[in-house]
């Protein structure tokens, strides 16, 4: 994780000065954005870089670093783009938790559930265990989960299995809603265009299927 | 906006010309017009102003906010928050805290209302198509429901005048069912969808290009569609029609608006003599009553609160409600029926990723074509196809299917690449048949928080709607194997029994139907009210059927043909 990558919480600042940027872009006294301005702030939008270090709000340090290491195992880094903690997981769990109690009480349950699981089988916790130990816990969890519901019911992994979903799926969700997991896809949109055109690698791709 | 005249101790002077009820396509466009002829017009808004430069979040990436779209709080998680996410224009919702409405027993029904300038078209789909004559005149050749008391040569001018000031893209088919108008040049189809069209040609289903309220070309200093495809966020340039930047803030400047925010209507004032004058409101702001008076008044403040603010305007001369001698307020309430299947097609993976988003939707639908097929078809009316696919802005949500088949680890960004823009969706938009079982009436026991008392709905389909639902189903099945590909789903969150929830396409029309006999309908062909001369409605609600023609269009339609009508009664003295 380099801190050149964390995107930070200071954005709704900034968001602010792009809203600045549309209404001056209008003050002129025009309602709507012509062309031009469109563009401007459409790119503005686009190039804006995050920038200070994020201090946790709720999560204790030890809880964060097991967020952050969960991150990183269910989204790590690959050629095409980093990990789910350089895509700013961490923080976004740890800003939700800090704003919604019943979110909280999901992390506080399900880290130490996490913790309890690895002292009772290798006498550690989960952010000091070995990578194999953590894969481990998490291919048992895996395994439960794809057996379907009902082997959950009865399962001593129960817990386990729904926090880990709710980590996976806001992992998930900070990696594809980051600047790096949206570049990863390679997503085009949201631009500002003189005109819309189908480029001929697209058209070329499916005319054998027309 | 203290400034407005107030019933006591006000004086002629202080009487408006028109007063309308509601900011959206149907108010808008009534206010403009008015306005343009020179009419003092007070326009009441039940929401605050709009400022789309602060309200919109058009060019907004995820990562602008701390919680990336999920809402603060993530309460998207939770299946709270703004309805259709965080990131969309919607301002209001299905539920409003301080407006409950109630259900009948055995029915399901959902309102949405958006408390604002310009109300839900700031955030519509913009799908704009005309009514046809097969629409207007369906009785005529199946015998079920009733026909419309104006034929496609009354609407047709002004679809002409509304597509032409709205700007609606388009080509000229000559589909019987779906008339051609006045177009933009429409975006050219994106590469999924030449495939979905010619699958389509197997099939014998027409996709054409969509017709939407989206300018491609500068028209009244409104720029150019820019293809940022965000219309649902609200659009910055005013490319995409909203009633709030193309009618009402353009109408201000001409002096004749007074615009009243915050402004709910609680009913319609009459004299002694029957005739309408001015609306009397609840100021949210201050909780004070208040009363605004006008030579006419013009309701257009959605269908159902339209239907409700007559309902509630009782007096000794309207014992039932105002204009509803009939027993028709509130009746004939429809819906559009919806259906969607979505699936995975294969043959699309590995397509170059390219800017998918376009005009905000897809570039091509299918308008009804089986209309000479309904004998055997077994239910009486159609639908029309819009779908979905491509590369679409990711964001949370977007990998929650990938990473729980995953488990977790690497695989899933390898199978997000893979499948990224091989999904596709259709979505049916069908006809309903008015009926006896489906219409609000006041409950009795309730009031909203302003004191007001609230609407119940009943609603059912009937059978010619879940065949027609049927249909569709069966339909989106065979294209998405004729692509090649798997179906992955039956039905959103709202159509888990097989067909869309009442309400919920938000195409909800009916409930003051139009016609030439005062004993079944509320109004007249020019939405004027068959007993109160100088009231008119003007929004979905003088709709005598649903078509498959999603609604905005022919309301800003038959909303400037009132206009027209009202204008020149009022020059005659008439009104």
């Amino acid at each position: 994780m380099s801190d050149s990558s964390l995107l930070q919480v200071d954005d709704v600042s900034r968001r602010d000065a792009l809203r600045r940027i549309a209404l001056a872009l209008t003050a002129v006294g025009a309602r709507s954005l012509d062309l031009a301005s469109a563009q401007q702030v459409h790119h503005a939008a686009r190039s804006a870089s995050p920038s200070g270090v994020y201090k946790a709000k709720f999560l204790n340090p030890h809880e964060y670093r097991t967020v952050a290491r969960l991150a990183e195992l269910i989204v790590p880094a690959d050629e095409r783009g980093g990990s789910a903690v350089d895509a700013g997981s961490p923080q976004f769990i740890d800003v939700l938790c800090s704003e919604n109690e019943q979110l909280g009480r999901i992390y506080s349950g399900g880290l130490g559930w996490f913790d309890a699981w690895m002292r009772q089988h290798y006498d550690t916790s989960f952010i000091d265990a070995t990578e194999q130990q953590q894969t481990e816990m998490l291919d048992a969890i895996v395994a439960v989960e794809e057996a379907g519901q009902e082997s959950e019911v009865d399962s001593e992994l129960g817990p386990g299995i729904r926090f880990f979903d709710w980590i996976r799926k806001m992992s998930v969700d900070a990696y594809y809603s980051s600047e790096i997991g949206i570049k990863d896809l390679r997503y085009q949109g949201n631009g500002a265009y003189s005109e819309y055109t189908v480029p001929k690698e697209a058209l070329d791709f499916i005319k054998p299927l027309l | 906006m203290l400034n407005t005249p107030m019933t006591q101790g006000s004086s002629k002077s202080d009487v408006f010309d028109v007063v309308v009820v509601g900011a959206g396509a149907g108010g808008g466009t009534m206010s403009r017009v008015m306005a343009g002829k020179g009419a003092k017009v007070a326009l009441l808004e039940a929401g605050p102003k709009l400022v789309p430069e602060e309200e919109f979040k058009e060019h907004d990436w995820p990562y602008h906010y701390d919680h990336r779209g999920a809402g603060p709080g993530g309460a998207g998680y939770f299946g709270r928050g703004k309805p259709f996410g965080f990131m969309r224009t919607t301002s209001g919702g299905w539920e409003l805290p301080d407006e409950p409405y109630t259900i009948g027993a055995g029915s399901e029904f959902v309102w949405f209302r958006s408390r604002i300038v310009g109300g839900r078209t700031n955030h519509y789909g913009r799908m704009s198509f005309r009514l046809s004559e097969w629409d207007l005149k369906a009785r005529d050749r199946d015998g079920v429901g009733p026909n419309w008391p104006v034929g496609y040569v009354d609407l047709a001018p002004y679809y002409d005048k509304a597509e032409k000031f709205i700007g609606v893209t388009g080509t000229h088919e000559g589909i019987p069912s779906a008339p051609d108008g006045v177009f933009h040049e429409p975006p050219p189809p994106k590469a999924h969808e030449l495939l979905v069209q010619t699958t389509g040609k197997k099939l014998g289903i027409p996709f054409i290009a969509n017709r939407r309220a989206v300018i491609t070309r500068s028209i009244n200093g409104r720029a150019a569609c820019h293809y940022c495809g965000q219309c649902g966020r609200g659009c910055l340039t005013a490319s995409a029609y909203s009633a709030s930047q193309v009618d009402v803030f353009p109408a201000l400047k001409t002096g004749n608006l007074t615009l009243l925010t915050d402004a709910m209507a609680r009913e319609v004032l009459t004299n002694a003599s029957g005739k309408a004058e001015g609306v009397l409101y609840i100021d949210r702001n201050t909780r004070q009553v208040k009363r605004v008076l006008g030579k006419a008044v013009v309701l257009a403040a959605s269908t159902c609160e339209s239907a409700r603010i007559l309902l509630n305007s009782k007096s000794k001369l309207f014992p039932n409600g105002l204009a509803n001698g009939s027993g028709m307020v509130g009746r004939n309430l429809m819906d559009t029926v919806g259906l969607s299947v979505s699936g995975y097609v294969p043959a699309l993976e590995g397509m170059p990723v390219y800017n998918t988003d376009g005009f905000g939707s897809s570039h091509l639908y299918a308008p009804w074509w089986g209309y000479n097929d309904h004998a055997k078809l077994g239910f009486p009316r159609g639908y029309h196809i819009e779908f979905g696919g491509g590369f679409r802005m990711p964001g949370v949500h977007s990998g929650h299917n990938a990473a729980r088949r995953a488990g977790y680890g690497k695989r899933i960004k390898e199978w997000m690449r893979q499948e990224y823009g091989a999904r596709v969706g259709f979505a049916g938009r069908g006809e309903m048949i008015p009926n006896r079982f489906s219409y609000c009436e006041i409950d009795p026991a309730i009031v909203d928080d302003w004191g007001i008392p609230v609407l119940r709905f009943h609603f059912k389909f009937s059978d010619y709607e879940w065949k027609q639902a049927r249909h569709m189903e069966e339909t989106f099945k065979g294209i998405i194997e004729t692509l090649g590909g798997r179906v992955t789903g039956v039905g959103n969150a709202w159509e888990k029994s097989g067909i869309s929830i009442g309400g919920s396409i938000i195409h909800e029309v009916g409930t003051a139907r139009m016609g030439t006999d005062p004993r079944s309908s509320v109004l007249n062909p020019y939405c004027q009210a068959h007993e109160v001369k100088n009231l008119f409605v003007t929004d979905g609600s003088c709709f005598v059927t649903n078509p498959d023609k999603n609604p905005t269009l022919t309301i800003n339609a038959l909303s400037w043909r009132a206009a027209d009508y009202l204008a020149e009664a009022m020059r005659k003295g008439d009104v």
